[in-house]
């Protein structure tokens, strides 16, 4: 095949998993279009490059991940502030008895995400995270939590990497507390 | 009361539960996993925490490898593919 031929191939059979992947990421099908035609247009531009030593979807989503890291990089510059006043006190002991609220053991992680209310639930105090903090922690997860990769791409501090994480899952926590957990 | 003064001096809640994602992703010191533990032992917040911090853990591991369950219907895809054969022009 042709190189053109090639590309074209890979259009037809990884536009949509790379398109998810994006949106899911950005969480803006604008942002997340115009980053796959990015992603394409690195692909054919570097395409001597890939010896094929790697599957080509794998190739490509290196080549998304390195695209919405100069998405955010570009989009914060500076290192994040974050503020942990809303959870602990001036001693950092926590204001609130809420977390101590039982989650109920019995509904197993596996069988609540095959509950449609409790994805709705989730995704939705998901998307209510910063998007400067909600881009790294899918990343995070998406690279199976490697930190230092994480961090050196997005040009965050490892610290304040953890950081992110800390706060974005108190916020979690207790969003799936109060419309979840204490409801059900 | 005690607890309380043994909290702050110590390890105030807010760095042991910044402390727990680091050991989430096992990059934890052994000073500071030795510091966490003894942190665990007397705070119940932090450990009713840690269990939910656990079960959040999990649950995004498995929703965020789903990435998939993004909806995206099949004319727009196909419409997509277009474009950028289009925009490649190739």
């Amino acid at each position: 095949m042709t190189k053109n031929e090639t590309l074209k191939s890979w259009i037809e059979q990884y536009s949509e998993s790379l398109l998810k992947r994006a949106v899911y990421v950005l969480s803006d099908r604008i942002e997340a279009e115009d980053i796959v035609q990015e992603v394409f247009i690195a692909a054919f531009s570097s395409y001597d490059s890939f010896e094929g030593k790697s599957k080509p979807l794998t190739w490509l989503n290196t080549i998304l991940n390195n695209k919405v890291a100069d998405f955010y990089r570009k989009k914060y510059k500076s290192e994040p502030e974050i503020r942990l006043d809303h959870f602990f006190d001036e001693t950092g002991s926590w204001k609130n008895n809420d977390v101590l609220n039982d989650w109920d053991a019995s509904n197993k992680e596996s069988e609540l995400l095959d509950n449609d209310d409790f994805n709705k639930t989730l995704e939705d105090c998901l998307e209510d995270l910063p998007s400067r903090w909600k881009i790294p922690m899918k990343m995070y997860y998406l690279q199976e939590k490697k930190a230092p990769e994480v961090s050196q791409e997005l040009n965050i501090s490892t610290t304040n990497l953890w950081k992110i994480l800390q706060r974005s899952r108190m916020q979690l926590r207790e969003c799936l507390d109060f419309n979840w957990f204490a409801k059900s | 009361m005690l607890k309380k003064i043994i909290h702050i001096l110590f390890l105030p809640c807010s760095e042991a539960t910044l402390l727990m994602e680091k050991r989430n992703a096992n990059s934890i010191s052994p000073k500071d996993d030795w510091k966490l533990s003894m942190h665990l032992k007397i705070c119940k917040w932090c450990r009713a925490y840690k269990e939910k911090l656990e079960i959040l853990d999990d649950i995004l591991k498995r929703k965020l490898s789903r990435e998939e369950k993004v909806e995206i219907n099949d004319s727009e895809i196909q419409s997509f593919k277009d474009k950028m054969v289009k925009n490649l022009d190739i």
